[in-house]
């Protein structure tokens, strides 16, 4: 059992434990997604079993990175585009945590970029959402990476030149073990996702289309959508990388069409986590690297010849 | 002090030149000998050489000379090299049937021994052990039992089997024999060995000892030299005290993830260099602002930029202490010695969690390249306290909740240190950001929130200022006029400069500065010398700005920024010049 009093407490968990008692109401604009978002975690949590105090929620900067502030649980909003190293160490330090990373499309797949490539690559075990409103929305309304080509905004007046970047392809290939995409609009396919992905042990990444009425106009509600596993329109294995990179390629393309594709894309429950494999080879203990702290007693095995190489 | 001995190996890159020394460190040190060692990394003429330097004596040495006993020279580029450092009757080893060594002409005045090192090599079991040969070599010249070399050879090779180690002890033999025959003559170097039993280490793995001794559990990092030994030290042993080190993308990462083990409950840190110091200094704010405790380790090189990357100097002063938007309480500590490296990691741990802010560990290349050798009773384990500081438990967090319920990890306190609920803890669940914030960690623009959550923070500094020892090390004459000093790795230097400068009559009092925010107060003491000279690896002078500006006087100066450390007699004779002239500042 661990020291940490919350881990593995047996209990009834209400989905209004998730709500803040000082500003129980977000201040995102009137029809924004990311309300969706932080419904659908309040539904998927309690769901999974796991309280507020035992869930470490890390975010990034922009609109997504008020959730902290809505979902009351533990806690971090970091700075611009680096959730995820700050998300998938405090995992490594204590594993018994639920820990989810959030952030905007600009934060994870702009600034951020690098280090979602890399913690699809160790897949380790935690949730990322990427609130993917194809714009930069706190700064008001900027081209982002997913912000499709010919995009006008005060930042490029005659059309982004840039193809946008597509995430569920970048992460299949970076290595993610579960790919997903929901929608705002779509809440029901949004708390199985997230409960999914939560329950998924490795490195799941959902792509959650939030529309942003106020610097986003033009763009799409995200209606109507596809679920694609359901749809008799396609037909393909999420369990095999090379059906599921076609599935993703189609996907992203048509959402520039105005066809809003969402699903589960790939799903690999083969692969073992950062976490599992470091401890495979002998290089991360089984026991959380945070749990003796908590014992006065413990005597540390402290000698100067078991630091250095000592000749015999 | 007994007559040291200086001996060197060098060649070109690839030559195996860093492994041949080292394990001729490894045989003084096991023979009881004390060692101290430096590497000249690349050419000052042009790339491609190398070279790996060992000063020992039965005394305890702790700095580099410019002098040279012994040398095995590999290449004819190593010999010009050291001209300055070599003398009359150094003895200069080398293979004269290398191609590009059967026309060196040995230096007048000096003795060359040319011996067939390949040959003998080969005749051993491989052309590959041919720097045994002269390790063989240099043991006969300087009268030092070659079987301290066995046990040395044994630790390097032995995981490759009995029959290498044997061979090499071989070629070791093969090369004394060889001199022994072939030169029968007194080179008056006479080795001795003691039954002491010395530890061998640098600075960048003191560091790795000390951050295990003092229950670090994780270690995030990207490779940069000089700080990568740090990293290499841990992995493979962290583990084995609970912890876990982890390679990162890049420093941004390396920061961000030790950041987020430290949240997890876990002691962390990362070590790196200006470069990365540089990358990681956009999370330091979030790191002091949301109070986190976590140790940056910077093991210092040449800058700016690329710079020298393999050159010393202490320039990342002022960015350690400025380093980043906005003002926000950081610690700077500035271990002045290779073991005190180790203690000062201890502190750095210690401090970061009784403050909730980050500390800077401050190394740099001089003293990371510096394998030295010390007492084991210098690493006193019993001595190592662990203080997490103020973390609530089941029982305690009830106290620190606001009347709406919630946890406050920035409780506005008397001393500045708020309560800490690590993630799992019940009741404990609150927020932390790197925008302005309340007491529950929310976000808040409320002017007077603001500016007492600015005063609690700097608080912890006047509370960590009066309840922690900020003194300096001092040595040398205490009544004396002329007060030298210093922070970081000069030290060794300047405590050898002290005595040869004694030597010449002139006595010195040194302070040398183990920490630089927050630091001693050196007024009465530069108040109570005739003469103040601050030295230091940089061309600003930047710890000697602090020092005028807190004590409201100039001070002389000894600069130092060309990538190479003082040496001893070097820098007895710079502050002999300048108690002489003077420097612009008292003339």
């Amino acid at each position: 059992m661990s020291t940490f009093s919350a881990i593995g407490e047996e209990r009834e968990i209400d989905r209004d434990e998730y709500t803040p008692g000082v500003e129980p109401q977000p201040t995102w604009c009137p029809g924004c997604g990311d309300f969706s978002v932080l419904k659908a975690l309040k539904q998927a949590l309690p769901e999974v079993g796991r309280s507020p105090e035992e869930t470490l929620l890390c975010t990034g900067i922009g609109c997504s990175g008020k959730l902290n502030s809505y979902l009351d649980t533990y806690g971090f909003h970091t700075i611009h585009g680096r959730s995820l190293p700050v998300a998938r160490a405090a995992k490594l330090a204590n594993p018994d945590l639920e820990v989810i990373a959030a952030g905007g499309d600009g934060d994870g797949y702009g600034i951020g970029g690098n280090h979602f490539i890399h913690t699809a690559r160790e897949n380790h075990d935690m949730t990322y959402i990427v609130f993917n409103n194809e714009i930069f929305g706190l700064t008001k309304g900027q081209t982002s990476p997913t912000s499709p080509k010919g995009h006008k905004s005060k930042t490029q007046p005659h059309g982004s030149a840039k193809e946008p970047l597509k995430p569920l392809s970048l992460s299949l290939n970076a290595g993610a073990s579960y790919v997903a995409r929901t929608a705002a609009v779509n809440p029901n396919q949004a708390k199985e996702i997230l409960i999914e992905a939560i329950e998924h042990d490795g490195f799941a990444h959902v792509d959650f289309l939030t529309q942003c009425p106020t610097w986003n106009k033009d763009a799409r509600q995200y209606v109507p959508y596809i679920d694609v596993n359901e749809s008799d329109d396609y037909d393909f294995d999420k369990t095999d990388r090379v059906e599921a990179a076609e599935m993703m390629r189609t996907t992203e393309e048509a959402l520039y069409d105005g066809e809003v594709l969402t699903g589960r894309f790939y799903v690999d429950d083969e692969r073992i986590s950062y976490g599992q494999e470091k401890q495979q080879i002998g290089e991360m203990p089984e026991e959380p690297l945070a749990e003796r702290y908590w014992d006065d007693d413990y005597e540390w095995e402290r000698s100067y010849d078991r630091f250095v190489d000592k000749h015999e | 002090m007994a007559a040291d001995f200086n001996w060197a190996v060098g060649g070109e890159a690839g030559d195996g030149i860093d492994s041949t020394g080292k394990i001729f460190a490894q045989a003084l040190s096991r023979s009881g000998r004390h060692v101290f060692t430096s590497k000249d990394f690349a050419s000052r003429i042009r790339g491609g050489y190398t070279a790996y330097k060992v000063r020992t004596s039965v005394d305890k040495v702790q700095s580099v000379v410019d002098r040279l006993d012994v040398l095995i020279a590999l290449t004819p580029r190593t010999i010009e090299e050291n001209l300055e450092e070599l003398h009359e009757g150094s003895v200069i080893i080398y293979d004269g049937e290398r191609t590009t060594m059967q026309n060196v002409e040995i230096p007048e005045g000096m003795i060359g021994i040319d011996v067939p090192l390949k040959r003998l090599a080969e005749e051993a079991g491989g052309a590959i052990m041919r720097n045994v040969v002269a390790l063989g070599a240099a043991c006969e010249v300087a009268e030092f039992p070659i079987e301290n070399l066995d046990s040395a050879l044994e630790k390097r090779f032995g995981d490759k089997g009995q029959k290498l180690v044997d061979n090499n002890k071989e070629a070791a033999r093969a090369g004394q024999s060889y001199v022994a025959e072939e030169y029968d003559a007194d080179f008056e170097y006479d080795l001795e060995t003691t039954d002491e039993d010395y530890v061998l280490l640098n600075g960048d793995e003191a560091i790795g000892m000390g951050a295990i001794a003092a229950g670090c559990r994780f270690y995030s990092g990207y490779p940069i030299t000089p700080a990568t030994d740090v990293m290499t030290y841990l992995t493979g042993r962290l583990e084995r005290y609970g912890g876990h080190v982890v390679q990162a993308e890049d420093e941004l990462s390396a920061i961000n993830m030790a950041l987020g083990a430290a949240r997890g409950g876990a002691r962390a840190m990362t070590a790196t260099s200006g470069p990365g110091i540089d990358l990681m200094t956009e999370t330091f704010g979030l790191v002091a602002t949301s109070e986190t405790p976590l140790v940056i380790c910077n093991v210092m090189r040449s800058g700016p930029s690329t710079g020298m990357p393999t050159k010393q100097e202490q320039g990342d002063l002022n960015h350690m202490l400025y380093g980043g938007h906005g003002e926000v309480p950081r610690f700077v500590l500035t271990p002045t010695t290779v073991d005190e490296c180790f203690w000062k990691t201890v502190e750095a741990f210690n401090l970061a969690e009784k403050y909730q802010l980050p500390v800077y560990l401050t190394a740099d290349l001089s003293m990371a390249v510096t394998e030295q050798t010390f007492s084991p009773d210098t690493f006193d384990m019993d001595a190592v306290e662990v203080d997490r500081g103020f973390v609530v438990d089941d029982a305690s967090v009830e106290e620190h909740l606001s009347e709406s319920g919630g946890f406050q990890p920035h409780e506005l306190t008397e001393d500045g240190v708020s309560p800490r609920a690590f993630p799992g803890t019940v009741d404990g669940a609150h927020m932390s950001t790197g925008l302005e914030h309340d007491e529950q960690g929310r976000r808040t623009e409320d002017t007077e929130m603001r500016v007492e959550q600015v005063d609690k923070r700097n608080r912890k500094v006047e509370t960590a200022t009066e309840r922690e020892d900020w003194s300096p090390r001092e040595f040398g004459e205490e009544d004396a006029e002329n007060l030298v000093i210093t922070w970081g790795s000069n030290e060794g230097a300047l405590a050898e400069a002290l005595d040869l400068l004694e030597a010449d009559g002139i006595d010195i009092r040194v302070l040398s500065v183990p920490y630089v925010f927050p630091r001693p107060d050196l007024s009465d003491a530069i108040e109570a010398a005739e003469r103040t000279i601050v030295v230091e690896c940089n061309e600003t002078g930047q710890f000697a700005n602090l020092v005028e500006r807190d004590a409201l006087v100039r001070v002389d100066r000894i600069n130092k920024y060309d990538g190479v450390r003082f040496k001893a007699d070097e820098l007895a004779h710079e502050i002999k010049a300048t108690l002489e002239t003077g420097t612009e500042a008292t003339q």
